[in-house]
């Protein structure tokens, strides 16, 4: 039997490693966010929502980080490693290195421009009550709090690029970032999650974001982790009226991965539109979850995630649209397409579609299979070899939804990664 | 150049081709004819080499060579084309992409060098013109929301580009109103060459008054059954097919 997650808790060491945190951050009630999370412990398998995805690891690095004394400094060629990955994307960038911020922030101001402070500098209620929320606030030493004020439109993104080097010793990297987007402003905001390192690694992300009333963000998340480190993520997202999110998220790296994204339709007239492409190889596990919560009508949400799993791998999608009393007009559709390409490939995928409003429009479908064996044959008689011809039509399978990606600047950057992900360097859009 | 003798060939249980013979010299064109269900989607489709036919027996040689040995792709890098029926879309590909892999893995073969961007667009423009296509097909996903006429133009780019020793063009002529039957015409006209061979499938006489032909067949129960020059193919298009399967059982 594993252990309970409650039960292998080092609770005395995340008393310890609680109390000596930096005093810079008093505006993070890591007492009661401790307290919280010591009585419910990391998400079990018993529970209905991760059913299929086993924190073990997670669990193991962080005692095994508590009781090295929990220290993560920051090494030095993190800066080199910074400037290649942010060399090839246009866009002004914050490093954090470890959960710290390294370097300078921007120091954008005025009309156009943004505000990017230190958490620990804004006073940020608690997010929400959850045990992975919890175990970040507890431990966070660092995070971000980006302003993007009334009307203002800076004209290029912001890049947030999150990198963690462990060498031989375990690393629990906590992240957060609050984002505010403040009604008629437009932002693009890039994340890029990297890590590399031998030893046990353990990141929890907790991205906060509104939307103000007629505000719009485009966000790109790009995760391309060590395969053997493991990830938990949350982006929550409240919507205004007539605001708009478009996502796009990439998972490629990482031994366990779970993504939580969950968007809250709290303005009529806001739209959601959030797509995902996750590519599984031997030993990995790729697990998102995502849910809307339509509160108001009307509103629309789309998303669209796909995925390609080859050898011994798994993934999970669970896509849940909560179509709230009164919410009328409300229009979800949500899909779920999956590449099945080796025998020991397996995905678990779920719609979930609750609705207690009557003037709704909801859809959704899901697919898994094999590469399309008269689309083989056509390649093959145009002289193109077996092999050559199952890339291409994998390539085409995810080129069908990374050209819905919201920040048109990022689709060379993001087809690259793919390429590399999928072993190869064909670029399929250049031709 | 093409020889098929006796050549028998079943999918799942069902005999589709039952002996069929026929000769295709370099400069010739022929036009296999037929009722539907006759067999002649399949004889093109064997000479590709798609893996759901079996054949159980006879040969296929192709410039002397067994061609029933090599697989799709090899046939394709040896000179034979197939032009599909139905051709396949797929999205996220793009039409130049494809047509550019296509000359290259032919190109390989013969052990030249990868075509030239420049040249490889200066020669899909001609042949875009040539057929009457918009340019903008080239940036397009393969096939992907064509209509029936323009995947059949498509196909013929394909061979132009491609420039087969053997090109069958599987009921090419479906589906297309009277401008895209020129121009495929114009283009199977453009291939002719006394180091080329073309087979016509099609149901209609229609194509042939476009593209005359050197020899008329008619496919019946997975045989030939009758063969002659153009002027078969106009009596069978005053008398329908009856008669052939009438003078066969006779």
């Amino acid at each position: 039997m594993r252990p309970d997650g409650l039960a292998a808790l080092p609770k005395q060491a995340l008393e310890t490693a609680v109390s000596a945190r930096s005093p810079l951050t008093p505006d993070l009630p890591r007492q009661a966010a401790l307290a919280r999370f010591l009585k419910r412990g990391f998400p079990s398998t018993r529970a209905e929502d991760w059913k299929y995805t086993d924190l073990s690891a997670a669990i193991d690095v962080t005692r095994d980080w508590l009781a090295a004394g929990a220290v993560s400094g920051i090494p030095d060629s993190l800066a080199d490693d910074a400037a290649a990955l942010t060399g090839n994307i246009d866009a002004s960038w914050v490093v954090v290195g470890n959960g710290q911020i390294v370097g300078d922030l921007p120091a954008e101001s005025g009309k156009d421009g943004i505000v990017v402070e230190r958490l620990s500098r804004a006073a940020v209620e608690p997010s929400i009550e959850q045990p992975l929320a919890d175990l970040n606030a507890a431990l966070l030493t660092d995070g971000l709090h980006v302003r993007v004020p009334k009307g203002a439109r800076p004209s290029r993104p912001l890049g947030i690029l999150y990198l963690d080097q462990t060498d031989e010793d375990p690393l629990v990297s906590l992240q957060r970032a609050v984002i505010d987007v403040e009604a008629g402003a437009q932002i693009a905001v890039i994340e890029y999650h990297a890590s590399k390192g031998r030893g046990g690694h353990y990141s929890n992300t907790q991205v906060e974001l509104s939307v103000g009333d007629g505000g719009s963000i485009d966000y790109v998340r790009l995760q391309n982790r060590d395969r053997a480190h493991s990830q938990t993520q949350r982006l929550g997202v409240t919507l205004a009226r007539d605001s708009a999110f478009r996502h796009f998220a990439l998972d490629l790296g990482g031994a366990l991965t779970r993504n939580d994204l969950t968007i809250d339709i709290a303005g009529p007239g806001a739209e959601a539109r959030f797509d995902g492409l996750y590519i599984a190889g031997d030993g990995q596990h790729i697990d998102n979850h995502t849910r809307v919560d339509h509160r108001v009508g009307p509103a629309r949400s789309a998303q669209e995630y796909r995925g390609i799993l080859r050898g011994q791998c798994r993934a999970v999608w669970n896509g849940k649209a909560i179509v709230h009393e009164g919410a009328d007009g409300t229009d979800a559709v949500q899909g779920n397409h999956n590449l099945l390409l080796s025998e020991g490939a397996e995905i678990d995928a779920k719609p979930e579609l609750e609705i207690y409003a009557d003037d709704v429009k909801c859809a959704h479908g899901t697919t898994v299979g094999q590469l399309d064996e008269s689309a083989l044959f056509y390649l093959r008689s145009r002289g193109i070899g077996p092999s050559d011809a199952q890339r291409i039509l994998t390539h085409a399978f995810a080129a069908s939804i990374v050209r819905e990606l919201p920040i048109g600047r990022l689709s060379d950057a993001v087809n690259t990664l793919i390429d590399r992900r999928l072993g190869d360097s064909l670029a399929m859009e250049s031709a | 150049m093409l020889r098929i003798q006796n050549l028998t060939a079943r999918i799942g249980d069902t005999e589709i081709l039952s002996g069929l013979s026929l000769s295709v010299e370099a400069g010739e064109v022929h036009a296999i004819m037929g009722p539907n269900g006759s067999g002649k989607s399949t004889l093109a489709q064997v000479v590709a080499g798609h893996a759901d036919y079996e054949v159980t027996a006879g040969s296929v040689e192709f410039k002397g060579q067994d061609l029933l040995e090599l697989e799709p792709e090899e046939r394709a890098r040896e000179g034979v084309f197939l032009g599909f029926q139905y051709p396949v879309e797929i999205p996220g590909v793009n039409n130049a992409y494809l047509l550019k892999a296509a000359v290259n893995a032919k190109r390989e073969h013969r052990g030249q060098d990868e075509i030239d961007a420049f040249e490889f667009m200066k020669l899909a423009r001609e042949k875009m013109a040539m057929l009457g296509m918009d340019q903008k097909f080239l940036s397009r996903g393969v096939n992907e929301g064509f209509s029936g006429g323009e995947k059949k133009r498509n196909e013929i780019l394909q061979m132009a580009m491609l420039e087969p020793e053997l090109a069958i063009l599987d009921e090419t002529d479906s589906g297309l109103d009277i401008d895209a039957l020129k121009a495929v015409a114009g283009g199977v006209n453009a291939l002719r060459s006394p180091d080329r061979a073309i087979v016509l499938v099609t149901h209609y006489q229609r194509l042939l008054d476009y593209v005359e032909p050197d020899f008329v067949h008619v496919l019946s129960d997975g045989r030939i059954a009758r063969s002659g020059d153009k002027t078969l193919a106009l009596k069978l298009e005053a008398q329908g097919y009856d008669w052939v399967k009438e003078a066969v059982g006779a």
